[in-house]
């Protein structure tokens, strides 16, 4: 169980940095429920996202899990229950409001800036963080330095620089599915969340994408959606089954593994990865 | 395509528009009348373009900033400056109002409020007709005379016109290419990613209103000291109209496209009026024409020919390996 032991040192070297010790759990929902009209998509599911963890969320198609990201990052209301973020109520904060207290997230299908530059694209999710800068109309595009570098950074991160210049509509798919999850490391995000990052990569971008998730750990609290176990089961700390919008079960990855119900959701066999 | 998409040559265009104008018009009010027109269909653009907002709500805009000039400067002898600054405050709050309460729908309702907005202001100032002369709309405007330069001459009104009309443009060509201008960009590409990247989309598309709205108000006031008078069809539904059509026939994607918009309507407006009275059938033709075949309007034109001559021209074995490099160097810039 070599994963937990990782887990348990990074927690130990984030509560050394944040000056007074911070709360253990870093996002946290009860009983959220959303409804699409008289259709309950989230019914009454309580998470609990340890600070710096890598938590996953699994389940068959249509369980639910992207409507529970909708919430959890404003996009869509709970119609009853509530989101903590570090101990703070954000059920009723606007999406954009949540970035600022650092919420990010990456789409299931790939939601860019089609026309402008991969670039553009990265420093504008960077100035996400700060919008109210980005109201003045004489202020350049460099004025934003820090924001400028980030791009750099995100885009050396995920091997986009020599398309930088590239109109984000003009990249390979996979290339767009890596500029997806840029968008939402751009912001520095304290939690992030990835809707099937690897959906539609090839296998070299699967496995860089697995490392950068894993990487992540060290300074995020990661939650993400993913239908390939192998990575499941081999970087999360908890993951967590969805079903008919409902939470189904929740542990460590042997423990789901094991669990029968689970193997009955998944008729049996789709859990096969190992478990480093 | 980056060369002549480059805002400092449009500025050139733009100044070289303001020099040549005088040289092949005989009309001072046609002259001016493009530049101010110009104005107000950058402003247009600014919403349609850059954000993606069909505002048919321009005419309130520009019909307030007519009857601000016409009431400040009959009724109180306002300075013109000062006059010119209050049609942009007053434009710019309106627009505020107008676009704060229409943003709330998202397409096709959006367009029916901003053209609701445009009835309702028309009957407001219909029915307020001591304050704008209802029908009659006010007479006598006269033209500035600031500090001892007397632009009361129709050519002298016109370079008036055309300082105003380059430090305006050269305004919002820098708003286009600031952070604002490409949040703008962005909300029009894709709202719901700009918002989950952080950005509070509905004040981004107030301050777009209130930038349009300040510009076409002084587009407004500088149109009824022009013609001396602030008419009712100032604010009537048919401006909005004619605002949006010149933008739709110059392009969206760029501000010196919209002058071009104003430009070609004008002139044929005034060619085909002098040929045939019923020359708005004729502007109806060319319309669907855009709609049809040209749909980035006349800019879009002039890159296609633009790119087809430099492609012929740059014709060389390795041009196939040419573009991606010539891409990567525009990183930086972009
Ligand atoms: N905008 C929507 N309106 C109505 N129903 C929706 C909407 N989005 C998703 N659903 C439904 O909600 C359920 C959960 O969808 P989703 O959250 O996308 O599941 P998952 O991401 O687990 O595949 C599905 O039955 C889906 O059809
Ligand atoms: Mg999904």
């Amino acid at each position: 169980m070599s994963i937990h032991n990782e887990a348990l040192k990074r927690s130990g070297h984030s509560s050394g940095k944040h000056a007074p010790a911070p709360h253990p759990v870093a996002l946290e929902t009860s009983e959220l429920t959303v409804a699409y009209g008289s259709f309950l998509a989230v019914r009454g599911v309580s998470l609990s996202v340890r600070r710096n963890s890598i938590h996953s969320i699994i389940g068959p198609n249509g369980a639910g899990k992207t409507t529970l990201f909708h919430a959890l990052t404003g996009r869509v209301r709970p119609s009853a229950g509530s989101i903590r973020l570090d101990d703070k109520d954000i059920s009723h904060t606007r999406d954009d409001d949540r970035v600022r207290l650092g919420i990010a997230r990456s789409f299931q299908v790939t939601s860019l800036f089609p026309n402008l530059s991969v670039q553009e694209n990265l420093r504008l999710a960077s100035q996400g963080r700060t919008p109210w800068q980005a109201l003045a109309p004489w202020r350049s595009i460099n004025h934003n330095k820090e924001a400028m570098a980030t791009a750099g950074e995100v885009m050396e991160r995920l091997s986009l620089t020599q398309v930088a210049g590239r109109a984000a509509g003009e990249l390979s798919h996979g290339q767009q599915r890596r500029l997806e999850v840029g968008m939402a490391l751009a912001a520095r995000p304290r939690v992030i969340l990835m809707d099937e990052p690897t959906s539609g990569m090839g296998v070299d971008d699967i496995e860089a994408m697995k490392e950068l998730i894993r990487s992540l750990a060290a300074d995020h609290t990661v939650i993400f959606v993913e239908h390939n176990m192998g990575i499941v089961m081999n970087i999360s700390d908890t993951v967590t089954v969805m079903r008919a919008g409902q939470k189904l079960v929740e542990g460590t990855p042997a423990e789901i593994r094991d669990d029968p119900e689970v193997r009955r959701a998944y008729l049996g066999n789709m859990i096969t990865g190992d478990i480093a | 395509m980056k060369t002549i998409n480059n805002p400092i040559f449009h500025f050139f265009l733009a100044a070289l528009t303001v020099v040549c104008l005088p040289l092949f018009l005989r009309s001072g009010v046609l002259a001016s009348e493009i530049l101010i027109f110009g104005l107000a269909v950058a402003a247009c653009n600014l919403l349609l373009g850059f954000t993606g907002l069909l505002s048919f709500g321009q005419g309130i805009f520009f019909g307030v900033g007519s009857y601000v000039a016409g009431i400040l400067l009959t009724r109180y002898q306002i300075p013109v400056p000062l006059m010119l600054l209050l049609s942009v405050v007053l434009g710019a709050l309106i627009a505020v109002a107008v676009g704060w309460l229409s943003i709330r729908r998202q397409g096709v309702y959006f367009v029916m409020l901003t053209l609701a907005f445009s009835q309702f202001f028309f009957f407001l100032a219909y029915s307020f007709s001591g304050l704008t002369g209802g029908d009659n709309g006010i007479l006598d405007v006269p033209r500035p005379v600031i500090a001892g330069f007397d632009f009361t001459n129709l050519w002298s009104y016109y370079w008036f016109v055309a300082v105003i009309f380059l430090a305006v443009f050269a305004l919002m060509l820098r708003t286009t290419q600031s952070t604002f201008g490409r949040t703008l960009s962005a909300i029009r590409e894709n709202e719901a990613r700009a918002s989950a990247v952080g950005f509070p989309v509905r004040a981004f598309k107030i301050a777009a209103f209130a930038i349009s709205g300040a510009v076409t108000a002084l587009a407004g006031a500088l149109h009824a000291m022009l013609i001396g008078v602030a008419p009712l069809s100032s604010i009537e539904y048919h401006t909005s109209e004619i605002i949006l059509i010149m933008t739709i026939i110059g392009g969206s994607g760029n501000l010196f496209a919209s002058l071009l918009g104003a430009g070609t309507y004008m002139l044929l407006a005034d060619v085909l009026s002098t040929i045939w009275p019923r020359w708005l059938l004729l502007l109806g033709v060319a319309l669907i024409v855009v709609a049809l075949f040209m749909q980035r309007g006349l800019w879009g034109l002039i890159e296609t020919l633009v790119s087809h001559i430099t492609a012929t021209s740059k014709r060389t074995p390795n041009a196939a390996t040419e573009r991606p490099l010539h891409r990567q160097a525009d990183g930086g810039k972009a």
